[in-house]
């Protein structure tokens, strides 16, 4: 038993993100050499394996094994194993090391039994995902990671109050489907929500995610919004509010990606819209739209790993990330072109690529549960993706107007990631009993039916009538769509005059009174809020929540 | 005649090659009444979009701002 209790999927992964710090030439070897064995720990963990460590405050499930995390731990590890032969050039081992800490904490939130181990590692995931944005090394990483970091320290917050209200109304903190009847439910739907990227805080994904490097991008995709969309799946599946919040998901990536120059944003926009259905898929709750959101969550780490690896080629070779810098590289970057376009078609479900076996599966569910109106706007999603991911990213990237840069194919492993993650698209498209057999639900589904292929092929076809025809409108400008971040972004500077406004005040009626002690330590608290930036805020308004839980414990 | 028409030309001969498939399928609908009108997909799958760009574009009207308004 207590030997057993090492055989985590997550540890080599944390056990290795150490050693890139002592042995920092072989980060990529000691990377890869960590990811496979966690696979082969992977591949031997039996069914009922429930590692439990009983204390006398609750019931702490460091272990707790299921059908679903092992789909997602499993797809978290290949899209790993890709992610790091396609960064094998990147020389930063910060990089290497905080990536592989942050797969590491991703999948121990899958395996977590509890909440509390749960928001443990849902923490260190997102400072170790803010690590991954910073060792971009560039201002805008910089600022861009702090936004990250304060969101999802915010969203941290709002599980742990949930959590506590849970623990205290049931003491109880097993993982198991919650009913949304009381306000620390909510909480925590919310909070699992804010990393899902759900409104309004959806734009901190295409903030954040396109100032990582070329290769961080690649893994940044992956992990943290589907990590959430799996505990939503074992938390709050079936709660109709879901559904609402899905369709939302899916409009605001499509609108938003239709107005944005960056690359990697408009991919980030698609992560969005693709969570979207995800979410939707939740919300339904039935069988067969579990199964789809699972199914759909394993492709579109690859696919989306795969439109990201190749954005990353493109960045990587000519250092240039807006569509009206680029053009026409389907001659000079073919390997990479085909690749992307690959990518494009699956997240557009196209038949026989990934995306078309697992969203035919959600859009199936709200037809049998007699949903009309959630499929008819599923039906506008899926003509949405083609649209702003399926034919503009391809289309601005690699024709369009050819802008006679001179340049190759990248390096040959980061070809090679690509080339393998476009194959098991593919491979998953045309042979679906690979993946479903591994989903937690027996599957009942036909993917390749009559209706099925007929309905989608006419959608993709006159959506990419509707894009060409409008092309002159979708031309890409050199400007940015403001979001929800309008509020606070930029406004630090008013924050700043207020407070110093105030401690003014507090000073000048301190002068008047003349209390000389206490001025000072008004000086002191000055010169803190002025110098410490956000960050410690953040950490200093976490510490006060422990403690305010502690109090309401006592008590 | 330019890429852009000669892609659209393409286009529409596919449009107009897929219905042929359903000659050879077997349909079970399973959906809702809506979709039995002949050209439901393409007709909204085309609206669809024409709209969802209509609408961004409406939108941009309000939101778009120049690359550097938060620098």
């Amino acid at each position: 038993m207590i030997n057993n209790l090492f055989a985590h999927p997550a540890l080599p992964l944390a056990i290795g993100s150490l050693l890139i710090f002592l042995f920092k030439e072989k980060s990529n070897q000691i990377s890869i050499i960590s990811i496979l064995i966690s696979l082969f720990v992977l591949l031997f963990i039996t069914d009922n394996v429930d590692y439990v460590y009983t204390n006398s405050i609750s019931v702490i499930n460091y272990f707790s094994y299921s059908k679903l995390a092992y789909l997602f731990c499993l797809v978290f590890l290949i899209m790993g194993l890709i992610g790091k032969l396609f960064s094998i050039y990147r020389d930063s081992y910060k990089e290497k090391a905080m990536v592989l800490l942050y797969i590491s904490s991703a999948i121990f939130v899958l395996f977590s039994g509890d909440f509390l181990t749960l928001y443990i590692f849902w923490e260190v995931m997102a400072i170790a995902s803010t690590m991954v944005i910073w060792s971009s090394n560039s201002e805008d990483s910089k600022s861009a990671g702090n936004r990250y970091l304060i969101m999802h320290l915010l969203g941290g917050m709002i599980l742990l109050l949930g959590i506590i209200g849970l623990y205290i109304d049931t003491n109880d903190l097993q993982i198991r489907l919650l009913s949304l009847d009381t306000w620390y439910n909510w909480m925590i739907l919310a909070g699992f929500l804010l990393n899902a990227g759900a409104p309004p805080f959806s734009h901190w994904i295409s903030d954040a995610y396109p100032e990582g490097s070329y290769s961080s991008t690649v893994f940044l995709s992956a992990y943290t919004t589907k990590t959430s969309v799996f505990i939503l799946i074992a938390t709050f599946a079936g709660s109709h509010v879901l559904m609402l919040i899905g369709i939302y998901m899916i409009m605001y990536g499509i609108i938003y990606a239709l107005l944005e120059n960056d690359i990697r944003r408009i991919l980030s926009y698609s992560i969005v819209n693709q969570v979207g259905f995800m979410v939707v898929g939740i919300g339904i709750g039935t069988e067969l739209s579990i199964n789809g959101t699972a199914a759909h969550a394993f492709s579109h780490i690859l696919y989306k790993g795969l439109l990201l690896m190749s954005a990353g080629s493109v960045i990587y070779m000519i250092n240039k990330r807006k569509c009206t810098d680029v053009g026409g590289l389907y001659k000079t970057m073919p390997i990479t072109a085909i690749c992307g376009i690959i990518g494009a078609l699956a997240i557009s479900a196209f038949p026989l690529t990934s995306g078309f076996i697992s969203k035919s599966m959600i859009v199936d569910a709200s037809i049998h549960e007699g949903m009309e109106l959630i499929w008819l706007m599923l039906l506008v999603g899926s003509a949405g993706v083609f649209l702003h991911a399926g034919i503009k990213f391809p289309w601005f990237v690699f024709f369009h107007r050819d802008k006679k840069i001179i340049t190759t194919d990248p390096p040959v492993y980061m070809k090679y990631a690509m080339i393998i993650a476009s194959s098991i698209c593919i491979i998953i498209g045309i042979w679906p009993e690979l993946l479903y057999s591994l989903l937690p639900y027996n599957v009942d589904f036909i993917p390749y039916s009559g209706n099925h292929i007929v309905s989608q092929l006419h959608i993709l076809f006159f959506s990419a009538l509707a894009f060409f025809i409008s092309l002159k409108y979708l031309e890409r400008t050199l400007t940015l769509t403001l979001d929800i971040d309008w509020l606070y972004r930029g406004k630090i500077k008013y924050i700043k005059k207020i407070m110093k406004y105030i401690i003014n005040i507090i000073t000048n009626t301190n002068n008047a009174f003349s209390f000389l002690v206490l001025k000072n330590k008004f000086d002191v608290f000055e010169n803190y809020l002025l110098k410490q930036n956000t960050i410690s805020t953040m950490l200093i308004l976490i510490l006060i929540t422990f403690a305010v839980s502690l109090l309401i414990n006592i008590s | 005649m330019n890429d852009r028409n000669k892609i659209i030309y393409i286009l529409i001969v596919l449009v107009n090659i897929t219905p042929y498939l359903y000659v050879f399928y077997d349909f079970k609908k399973v959906s809702f009444n809506i979709d039995n009108v002949i050209g439901f997909y393409p007709i909204f799958g085309f609206i669809a979009c024409i709209a969802l760009i209509i609408i961004a574009k409406c939108l941009a009207l309000i939101l778009k701002k120049e690359d550097t308004y938060y620098d």
